[in-house]
């Protein structure tokens, strides 16, 4: 076969089903490295299944995923997770700096506790989100969009190449969501790759450069301007979308 | 002349006792941490009521009343009760609640029905099943300490060197599979140390009033700290201050159980914490509620001039 | 004897019907702990009435243990709104307390009146029938055979005056409430029968078992049907199965019959558990066997289709390579492409896998759906 260029993420065939129902059928998808890419669907597409599958948390009853040409398992190190706000509760007795420094667990192994090196990574990512000032602060005294910050920071001291995130604009206010865009595009100018599940279909053309569409099984998938058409939008949602110029 | 009554009832048995009821409030206030932190606040109150039917087999099958033999029982048949309920409410669609309440009721009946069968042999007395229903902190040896100690300190120690993935399974497992911590195997090591502090805690106050045990501590200490390390510390404190405190308040008069009593006790530390403790307690919640008002009426009023 | 054995049987239907049919809605409604709570939490209600009264017969003890039921229930939600405990700590909380301060009563001040903890805890109901009712010299039947039918008919004409209200406000709250159905009404109605049920069936059973028959029953039916009304009776029905087999075993093996009741609720639940139709462990694993296969061969046809026409056709669909792009066990893959052909999914055409009509409508239908 041809050489082809390195893939960041390569998916094949990848069918998941939660006890006998489908979630996920024959899903291909290959993300080249550097992008910035929105998975985009209706509700109950499979959007966050994907991306637990990716990250080994849900077993595929078909198909492979490869992080760099190699399996999760050997890749861990270089994938940031962001997950939904809501998978987790915000009253746990813990504060913001805390948080961030969960996402050095990983690099510090078992048993091993963080000390200063992972106390100062932690505050360059706080710094990075904005959220340097709230480091004592009770998670569950922040606002929606200050946690989502705190998870992105979290996910920034992962230090990876690769970044899945779920949702990362939901319930967010205007603020946050122009910082976390700002953010997601810095990321990208540095070479890595960013993986967003999405679901403002007004703001796709305008912050991602790269896009899925996923319901069930995969619609299409490319280039935003050549694959974020209307007649790919009609397929994947069935013609509800009406906003579409 | 009230004090020195307690003074002289505070001997060398009452000693023993204070510090097994102590060691046990102890090790069940820390742990029970992460069942109120995991929303698992009465699994306890199931695991401990499952645990009679493998008390009375594990007497049945070796004829031995050592503490170890039924403790090592009531652990496993916890276990299986635990495991049963998880997997009702994985293969049907059975809720979390009636699952518990199922298993909690009929292992427990089916428990009733292998220690009347014990009775009948003569081997056991109705003594017995009153120490698991309500424990028997008066009763405990200066050998039951030790084994309370070692048992618990095992547990806590386990705690302790797998602090971190523990917190962040509790607070975020998807987060915690995906930088490849083996949840399932932690989880189990989880519910063990809980198992484990329940089959010792049912020694102090028995197996009806074991989930206050869990429970009462760490409610009692998350309202003084937002850290969990804290946190904890705090519970683990408060649940020897309750054992220690119902102990000796049931030997200063007669009559007085001591695990109701160290219940109790438990119960009055949420209370006082739950009313006074700074930030997120009643009494504080109200002046900053009052304070508010009043800013805002004399922003108001300076607005109105 | 015979009129011994027939007693003590009819007592434990009455009582386990009376415990079942609230059972489901409790079960409905995920509030079966809250039975749990309330058994344990009246303790101390009873007791007070105990001290008043001198009698444990007396309807005092059941409005003392109905009042403090609600008590619990209502200290419970009151804990919740302090949003400072979750509902399940609340209930741990508040239960043991109470419970605690009804044992330290019972042992400070009626050490030598007959109230034992052993009875309140765990019933006899061998007893039951001792303790009979008698007017103008006639031998009307035992008391706790008129306490637990009269409780029985009170649940009853709640569920049946109330069928449409307890339907509505268990299965959507928030339209009940737009409706004028007030579910908080209903719920609290709902909890003081729990109260007056368990103290009723306390007597025979005691306050740990009592939970058996109110979630045993309820829990079993719930695998067998879909509908309300169906699982109310199958409850009731199940209930007296359990009551009457109970009995029978605990008088086989002379053991504690409230006991062997718990046990054969276990018995019957793990039977219907693993055996009935459709819902059970053995029905389950059954039609994912079955459905393993219909669904790899879905998988292969959509895998198929999904490539179909396109540049990478050839490669996807190689038999001997299919393995290798759907990450399935070789042996696997090749039975789920045997399947396939035998159903006219696909066909072979020499080293490749081609659909057939039949197996692109398959494809096509499976990823509509």
């Amino acid at each position: 076969m041809q050489a082809s260029k390195p893939k960041a993420i390569e998916v094949t065939d990848l069918t998941v089903a939660y006890q006998d129902k489908p979630v996920l059928w024959d899903i291909d998808l290959d993300v080249p490295p550097g992008v910035l890419l929105s998975i985009v669907g209706p509700n109950g597409a499979g959007k966050t299944t994907l991306i637990k599958a990716i990250l080994g948390l849900v077993r595929p009853a078909a198909g492979n995923v490869l992080i760099y040409d190699k399996p999760y398992e050997a890749q861990r190190r270089i994938v940031g997770y962001v997950p939904q706000r809501g998978s987790v509760d915000w009253d746990f007795p813990t504060n913001v700096l805390d948080v961030v420094m969960m996402g050095r667990y990983g690099a510090l192994g078992w048993v091993r506790r963080p000390g200063k090196n992972e106390r100062e990574l932690a505050m360059q990512a706080l710094e990075k989100v904005g959220m340097e000032a709230y480091i004592t602060r009770q998670i569950s005294q922040l606002s929606g969009g200050q946690q989502q910050r705190v998870f992105l920071a979290r996910a920034l001291v992962q230090d990876a190449t690769i970044y899945l995130m779920d949702e990362p604009f939901q319930g967010v206010d205007a603020t946050t969501e122009r910082a976390i865009v700002t953010l997601l595009q810095e990321l990208r100018a540095n070479g890595k790759t960013v993986v967003v599940v999405h679901h403002d279909l007004q703001t796709v053309t305008d912050y991602f450069d790269w896009v899925m569409l996923l319901n069930i099984r995969r619609i299409a998938s490319g280039p935003v301007e050549e694959t974020f058409t209307s007649d790919n939008l009609r397929e994947t949602y069935g013609g509800r979308v009406a906003f579409m110029k | 002349m009230e004090n020195l009554s307690i003074l002289i009832h505070l001997d060398y048995t009452l000693m023993v006792v204070a510090i097994g009821a102590a060691l046990l409030g102890t090790v069940s206030g820390a742990l029970g941490t992460y069942a109120v932190l995991r929303r698992q606040s009465l699994l306890g109150d199931a695991i401990s009521h499952a645990a009679l039917p493998g008390i009375a087999i594990a007497f049945l099958l070796t004829g031995s009343k050592a503490p170890l033999i039924l403790v090592l029982g009531a652990a496993i048949a916890g276990w299986l009760g635990t495991l049963l309920i998880l997997s009702i409410v994985r293969l049907t669609r059975i809720k979390y609640d009636s699952a518990l309440g199922l298993v909690l009721s009929t292992f427990f009946g089916f428990g009733l029905v292998l220690h009347t069968l014990i009775q009948r042999t003569g081997n056991a007395n109705q003594a017995g099943l009153d120490t698991f229903l309500f424990g028997q902190a008066a009763t405990i040896l200066e050998r039951d300490v030790l084994t309370i100690a070692i048992l618990g300190g095992v547990a806590l120690m386990i705690m302790l060197v797998f602090w971190k993935e523990l917190k962040l399974l509790v607070f975020d497992e998807g987060f915690a599979a995906s930088i490849g911590l083996p949840t399932r195997t932690l989880d189990i090591l989880l519910t063990s140390l809980l198992v484990m502090a329940i089959v010792l805690g049912l020694q102090a106050v028995g197996a009806v009033l074991m989930s206050a045990m869990l429970v009462a501590p760490a409610v009692a200490a998350r309202q003084w700290t937002n850290r969990l390390r804290l946190m904890v510390f705090l519970a683990g404190c408060f649940g020897a201050l309750a054992g220690v405190s119902g102990t000796i308040i049931s030997s200063t008069a007669s009559r007085i159980p001591t695990g109701p009593t160290i219940v109790l006790c438990a119960t009055v530390v949420v209370g006082i914490s739950i009313t006074f403790a700074p930030n997120r307690g009643l009494v504080w919640d109200r002046i900053r509620h009052q304070r508010n008002r009043r800013d805002l009426k004399t922003a108001t009023g300076r607005l109105l001039k | 004897m015979l009129q011994g054995h027939f007693d003590i049987q009819l007592i434990a239907i009455v009582t386990a019907v009376a415990c079942a049919l609230p059972g489901v809605f409790l079960v409905l409604r995920r509030m079966t702990l809250m039975s749990d709570a309330i058994s344990h939490a009246i303790l101390p209600g009873i007791v007070l009435a105990f001290f008043l009264t001198e009698s444990l017969s007396s309807p005092l003890l059941i409005l003392a243990a109905a009042g403090t039921g609600v008590l619990t229930v209502f200290l419970v939600e009151l804990l919740q709104r302090t949003k400072l405990v979750k509902e399940d700590a609340a209930i741990g909380l508040t239960f043991p307390a109470l419970f605690s301060v009804g044992v330290i009563l019972i042992s400070r001040f009626a050490g030598n009146v007959h109230l034992d903890m052993d009875a309140v805890l765990l019933g006899e109901l061998a007893y039951a029938p001792l303790n009979k009712l008698k007017a103008f010299g006639y031998d009307l039947g035992p008391v706790s055979l008129y306490v637990m039918g009269a409780i029985l008919v009170l649940n009853l004409v709640f569920i049946l005056l109330f069928y449409k209200e307890l339907k509505l406000a268990t299965f959507d709250a928030s339209l009940a409430a737009t409706l004028g159905f007030a579910p908080a009404l209903i719920h609290y109605g709902l909890m003081t029968l729990v109260s007056i049920t368990t103290v009723g069936a306390f007597d025979a059973v005691g306050s740990i078992l009592v939970v058996a028959l109110i979630a045993g029953p309820p829990a079993t039916a719930y695998l067998m049907t879909d509908r309300l009304s169906r699982m109310l009776i199958l409850s009731a029905i199940i209930g007296s199965v359990n009551a009457v087999s109970g009995y029978w075993l605990a008088s086989l093996f002379d053991v504690s019959i409230a006991g062997a009741i718990a046990t054969t609720t276990l018995l019957i639940f793990g039977l219907v558990f693993v055996l009935i139709p459709n819902r059970g462990i053995i029905a389950i694993a059954r039609r994912q066997a079955r459905q393993k296969w219909e669904f790899a061969q879905t998988m292969l046809a959509i895998h198929l289709f999904n490539h179909e026409g396109l540049p990478e056709a050839e490669a996807e669909s190689a038999i001997a390579d299919l393995h290798e792009h759907l990450s399935w066990d070789p042996t696997f893959t090749n039975q789920v492409v045997k399947h396939a052909l035998n159903n006219q999914y696909v066909s072979r055409k020499e080293t490749q896998l081609a659909l057939t009509e039949h197996g692109r409508t398959i494809a096509q239908q499976a990823l509509v759906q």
